[in-house]
C-alpha cells in the first residue's frame, strides 16, 4: 500500500488544485492501492513541525520506503511520479 | 520569459537572503521593506510570485495580504512565518474569508529558497526532510 501525506492550507486555491491533481493522478495509476492523508497546516501546525515541512503544498510518500517528498506545482505528472519514486 | 518575484519583508537580512539565493536563477527579484511599499509595487506591475512576511510593523502580513488580493487575485502569495499556532492562528480568519495564500517556513537556507521557488514557478521539485 502506498501511503502519502499532503500538507496544505486547506482553503487556498493552489492547495485545492494540488489535492485535486494528486488525487486524480493516484486514482488513474494506483486506484485501490494508496492512502492519502490531507493535513491543514493552519489546523495542525505541530504535525508540520514534526515532518519538518517547509512550504505548502508539500507531498510526502511515507511508504513504501524510502520516504520521498516534493514541493511546488503538481501539474506535471511525470515530475510528480519521479519525485515521489513511483515510476 | 523572465519571471518576476517580489519579496516583502521589513528585515534587511531576509530581503538580502532572497536576493542572494535567487540571483543566479534567472528570476528577477525585487524587494519591498514594508506592506505599504509592496502594495504600491503591485499596483504598478505584475509579479509571478510574492513572498510576504507575516510579522511587520505598520501593515502586518495579514492586512497586506488582503490589500494585495484586492489588486491581484491570481498571483501566488506565500506567507513567510514560523509554523506555530501563535502565528498560524492569525491566518485562519483570512483563510476562512477565502483570501488565497500558501505558507513558507522561516528561516530557510539559500538552497531551500531556490528549490522551493523553482518548484512553485517551474513545476514539482524534490526536497528532503529538513534539507539541507
Amino acid at each position: 500500500m502506498i501511503q502519502l501525506r499532503i500538507y496544505v492550507v486547506d482553503d487556498s486555491k493552489s492547495s485545492a488544485k494540488a489535492i485535486q491533481e494528486l488525487e486524480a493522478l493516484l486514482e488513474d495509476k494506483f486506484s485501490g492501492q494508496y492512502s492519502l492523508k490531507i493535513i491543514d497546516v493552519l489546523v495542525e501546525p505541530e504535525l508540520a513541525e514534526v515532518d519538518r515541512i517547509l512550504t505548502t503544498p508539500t507531498v510526502i510518500k511515507v511508504a513504501p520506503e524510502p520516504e520521498k517528498r516534493i514541493v511546488g506545482s503538481l501539474g506535471d505528472r511525470g515530475k510528480v511520479l519521479a519525485g515521489l519514486g513511483l515510476v | 520569459m523572465t519571471k518576476h518575484i517580489l519579496v516583502i519583508d521589513d528585515e534587511p537580512s531576509i530581503r538580502k537572503s532572497f536576493l542572494t539565493a535567487l540571483e543566479d536563477t534567472g528570476y528577477l527579484v525585487e524587494t519591498a521593506e514594508s506592506g505599504e511599499v509592496g502594495i504600491e509595487k503591485l499596483e504598478r506591475k505584475k509579479y509571478d510570485l510574492i513572498f510576504l512576511d507575516l510579522n511587520m510593523p505598520g501593515l502586518d502580513g495579514v492586512e497586506t495580504l488582503r490589500e494585495l488580493r484586492e489588486i491581484d487575485k491570481d498571483v501566488p502569495i506565500y506567507i513567510v512565518t514560523a509554523f506555530h499556532a501563535a502565528f498560524t492562528d492569525r491566518l485562519k480568519t483570512a483563510a476562512a474569508d477565502k483570501i488565497d495564500f500558501e505558507l513558507l517556513k522561516k528561516p530557510l537556507s539559500s538552497d531551500q529558497i531556490v528549490s522551493i521557488t523553482k518548484g512553485i514557478l517551474d513545476g514539482a521539485t524534490i526536497t528532503y526532510r529538513g534539507m539541507p
